[in-house]
């Protein structure tokens, strides 16, 4: 039977018929042997557009379709529906891209109207060659994983939980709650950050939906989206929760005393420890790290005065796998490292903090009950210091980005420090104020007007120690005069940074990193909560530095955008995969080695393709040596056809 | 040294015990002092092996034909196949087992040293010894060959009549064997890539006038296809067709015969041919230099493999028949990789 094929040539207004002659296009492809029919639309996406598509096909009995348009990214699918619609394979229409690849990019008309009838030319060639294919049909496992448990696990997994689907979370250390419940209040309401936190952290543990396995790691991930299989560590915490009656005695004997990471270096704790009071899941763990050995011999004494017998050194880390159908990650941010910082005397002073560990002083229930008292005497500061972007927005020497959050919390803390010291005097070194936000600009209004916080715009040159204050030199580029603050304590706004592990985490989950190393989405404006790889979500502070509502909506769109994939019964793959010709694989093995999806595998001495795995990249066709290896509807055949046309006449 | 009287001894005990199905190796040549290729299943022929500085070839080539003809038996035998290898030869085992083409079961590899020197350009002797016939040519100690003439005996410099592969040769030491003979003796290689470096140097209009000229002489004999042991694709890309012809083949996809090159001699034509057997030998070429050996124009292909060789060797620290289980270049990415040639 003889190809009939149409061709549509879409003007886009005047986006490509600004530069390009489509009606010229319209003619020489008329003449194009194969070509059936052939016509110019203002905006073939348009109803009107498609439909004249729609008819042609069905007039003039039409079997391949090539529109000319903008880049198939955007409206392959529209024309491809279109021709489906008309009753012939939706794979027998082909895009010729004469917008992005042609008249955006040039001026001279008749150059551009000659790269656009070749370009068509080299789509019709291709179309000539396509086999009409039906998507594949993969099922669903309908159950998700959350990595990290901070706000923006805690928020996804309970929004994807209460949709009614089964939810694994995993959080690394051993209680969930994340940064935001190491805060003390919360800007601009100033409500505590432990209340409104620690609900949502016990709906998580009593949930039915949700299985939570806390102090694990996520180890591995393979399949695809639908299909993943995760395999989890869970490291021992050498204390059985079902038998343990939090007593506390353990604690009491143990004779280790390291620092307190949730204090933040300020406080100290035991071997065995409970991270704090309203830790979920209510249980001790056995720091391995800091424990003089689980041999008896070596001490033994909290397992010696454990009365119900809940401590098992004996305890084996245990691998756990699980099979989910997609990921949201949130794992969080870290503070920009102490080392980096040592111009402020970050590290080398005591009265030098972080914005965390103030959070932690100003809170009820961290290490002085919520009196603010400098770390190095424990007296009242009456005079403290706040310097904003301490590592952000420095591209010479620190981050180049914003940290976003350090401009609010920094003005709550100038206003907390207040509320605690009424005498007090805080300063705040800034380089601009960012207050975008509901009620945000009024609260740092607030801090100025009410609690007689002094802005200084400009940077801090130099801070040292001397009789006892920390000495702040600095600029204010507003008056231009030097300034020089005899102040009891400084408090960086530290830049956040992406988690530790969140790189390796990346890698396990072939998913991309920005040039910060926080996590990429799949476009910045209409993708954000996608990761590039289908069925992994990103939310928190692990795509870009956020504040906690923006957190909260991320996480919930994080979860709705996975809700789409659980509650399909099946998911549909693109046939457009690569394809193995038996007779020519030698078997060398290196589509395998270069297949970034890992969908090709060697089975008796030949390559196999895993068909949902490719994503028909065609980085095997490119590789082979032999030509074993195909991409269907891009065969090697259809490429020399498609070279030849635009190359010719 | 080689004692080639236990070469032939293994040789002839191997055969007789039906450990391998024939071997490969070196005989004298019917005219002449350079071997041939000798293919030897009765033991009583294992006499008949030999082992000199004038066995040029790189006989792996010899085990890509046998694998070829084994899939198209019906009954095959799969008994090993003995082979006798220098350090270059067995890199190129190394490639085919890193490939995938052979199982390591598929050969019994009789290694044999280069003797801290290597095996004699043919022309380069000739010149030296100004036209004398040369009888017989040996391995000396302290990197000397003893020539024979027709004349007399006579030490020449191993280095005045080493073939230019060797000159910069990585292995002049089996780096893969079942048994070897001869001692290991590691030979200091200075400059392993100063041959290419001389092309390098040039302008790069006059490198272009030099591979013009060099790549219009050439024939397209496919000498240089035929003796390269990596060369081993059923359907190479200068072939019209370049898909397998199945029984549900249609014979209009027959008739849709890929023409990537034409068939014609033409200087562009040359170029695809070369610069595409070049890139598809990148990360795979041991060097074995019988390309260049064997082209009756005198080409000198090594010249175009050596380049991508030395590199592989920069760029990625890439080194090709060292290791059976590395990845193969092109398919493999380190995180480490320079990225700061992509623009």
């Amino acid at each position: 039977m003889k190809k009939k094929t149409g061709v549509f040539v879409c003007h886009c207004g005047i986006n490509i018929a600004g530069t390009v002659d489509v009606k010229k296009v319209t003619k020489d492809l008329a003449k194009h042997p194969g070509v059936e029919h052939s016509e110019d639309y203002i905006y073939m996406c348009s109803d009107p557009g498609q439909n004249l598509i729609i008819d042609s096909i069905k007039e003039k009995g039409l079997d391949k379709v090539v529109v000319a348009c903008c880049s198939p990214t955007l409206h392959e699918m529209t024309f491809r529906n279109a021709a489906k619609s008309a009753g012939i394979n939706e794979f027998q229409c082909e895009i010729a891209n004469i917008r992005e690849q042609c008249s955006w990019v040039h001026k001279d008309m008749d150059k551009a109207t000659d790269k656009a009838t070749r370009i068509t030319r080299s789509a019709v060639e291709r179309v000539q060659g396509n086999e009409s294919l039906e998507p594949i049909s993969i099922p669903v496992t309908r159950r998700a994983l959350v990595i990290g448990g901070g706000i923006a696990g805690i928020q996804a997994a309970l929004d994807m939980a209460n949709t009614g689907y089964e939810v694994v979370l995993v959080e690394r250390s051993p209680s969930i709650g994340g940064h935001m419940i190491q805060l003390s209040e919360t800007f601009p309401t100033l409500d505590c950050s432990q209340c409104i936190l620690t609900p949502k952290m016990v709906e998580v543990s009593k949930h039915p939906k949700i299985k939570l396995l806390t102090y694990s790691e996520v180890q591995d991930v393979s399949g695809y989206v639908g299909n993943f299989k995760v395999k989890i560590l869970k490291k021992p915490t050498y204390v059985d929760p079902e038998k343990c009656t939090l007593c506390d005695e353990c604690v009491r004997v143990c004779p280790v005393v390291t620092s307190n990471e949730f204090d933040l270096g300020l406080t100290g704790r035991r071997a065995i420890y409970i991270p704090f009071p309203q830790a979920i899941p209510a249980t001790y763990t056995l720091d391995i790290k800091n424990c003089p050995g689980l041999l008896p011999i070596a001490c033994g004494k909290c397992a010696d005065v454990c009365d119900p017998e809940a401590i098992d050194y004996d305890m084996k880390p245990e691998i756990i796998e699980e099979d989910v159908g997609a990921i949201v990650i949130a794992t969080g941010f870290d503070l920009y490292e102490k080392e980096n910082l040592s111009e402020y005397g970050y590290g080398k002073y005591p009265d030098v903090l972080d914005g965390l560990q103030f959070e932690r002083l100003c809170s009820a229930s961290g290490p002085t009950q919520g009196k603010i008292l400098r770390p190095s005497d424990h007296k009242e500061p009456k005079e403290v210091v706040f310097i904003q972007c301490a590592g952000s927005r420095d591209p010479e020497l620190h981050c180049a980005y914003c940290s976003k959050i350090c401009c609010m919390y920094t003005a709550k803390h100038a206003m907390l420090y207040k509320h605690h010291v009424h005498d007090g005097q805080a300063y705040i070194f800034y380089i601009d104020i960012r207050s975008g936000g509901k009620g945000y600009e009024e609260f740092v209004q607030r801090a100025v007007e009410e609690d007689g916080v002094i802005y200084l715009r400009g940077k801090v040159a130099k801070i040292f120690e001397e009789k006892g204050k920390v000495k702040v030199w600095g600029v204010d580029t507003l008056s231009g005069k030097d300034i020089e603050i005899d102040a009891d304590m400084v408090v960086l706004a530290t830049a956040m940074r992406p988690s530790d592990g969140a790189e390796d985490l990346a890698k396990k989950l072939k998913i991309a990193l920005d040039k910060d190393g926080f996590l990429a989405e799949a476009h910045p404006k209409l993708k954000p909560v996608e990761s590039v790889t289908a069925g992994i979500f990103l939310a928190g502070a692990a795509q870009a530095p956020k504040d906690i509502p923006e957190v909260v909506a991320q996480a919930s769109g994080a979860a709705a955008k996975a809700i789409a994939i659980l509650s399909q019964e099946r998911l549909f793959h693109s046939p457009n995969v690569a394809k193995v010709n038996l007779n020519l694989c030698t078997g060398c093995g290196m589509c395998v080695d270069v297949c970034p999806y890992e969908a090709v595998s060697l089975k008796d001495g030949k390559a196999e393709v895993n068909e949902v795995l490719c994503e028909g990249c065609g980085t095997c066709q490119a590789t082979c040596l032999r030509a074993a290896i195909e991409v269907k509807n891009l065969t090697p055949a259809q490429v020399h056809e498609m070279i030849t046309a635009s190359l010719g006449g | 040294m080689v004692k080639l009287e236990d070469l032939k001894k293994e040789a002839t005990q191997i055969l007789k015990s039906g450990k391998v199905k024939y071997i490969i190796g070196y005989a004298k040549g019917a005219a002449g002092f350079m071997p041939i290729p000798a293919f030897i299943s009765d033991p009583e022929d294992a006499e008949n092996l030999t082992w000199n500085p004038a066995c040029v070839h790189n006989l792996t080539k010899f085990i890509v034909d046998e694998k070829k003809r084994l899939k198209k038996e019906k009954k095959p035998d799969n008994r090993p196949i003995g082979i006798i290898v220098k350090g270059c030869d067995s890199r190129a085992i190394n490639v085919l087992l890193q490939e995938k083409y052979i199982d390591r079961d598929d050969v019994y590899l009789l290694g044999v040293s280069c003797e801290k020197t290597g095996v004699v350009d043919e022309k380069k002797l000739a010149k030296t010894l100004k036209g004398q016939r040369v009888v017989q040519i040996d391995f000396e100690d302290n990197g000397n060959f003893l020539v024979t003439t027709e004349s007399g005996s006579e030490k020449i410099p191993a280095e005045d009549v080493l073939a230019e592969r060797c000159i910069e040769c990585k292995a002049n030491f089996p780096v893969v064997f079942d048994i070897v003979f001869g001692e290991k003796i590691k030979r200091q290689v200075d400059k392993p890539f100063q041959s290419v470096e001389t092309i390098e140097a040039l302008s790069q209009k006059d490198r272009w006038k030099f591979w013009k000229e060099q790549l219009d002489k050439c024939i397209r004999c496919y000498a240089c296809r035929s003796v390269c042991p990596m060369c081993y694709c059923d359907e190479c890309v200068v072939d019209t067709i370049s898909f397998a012809v199945e029984p549900d083949t249609s014979a209009e996809e027959k008739a849709q015969k890929i023409k990537w090159i034409e068939k014609s001699p033409n200087l562009s034509e040359n170029i695809v041919y070369h610069l595409t057997r070049a890139m598809h030998l990148a990360g795979r070429c041991i060097d074995c230099g019988e390309c260049e050996r064997v082209c009756p124009l005198d080409i000198p292909i090594r010249f175009l493999n050596k380049k991508m060789e030395k590199d592989a060797k920069n760029f990625f620290d890439y080194e090709v028949g060292f290791d059976p289980d590395q990845p193969s270049l092109v398919s493999s990415f380190k995180d480490e990789d320079p990225e700061d040639f992509i623009r």
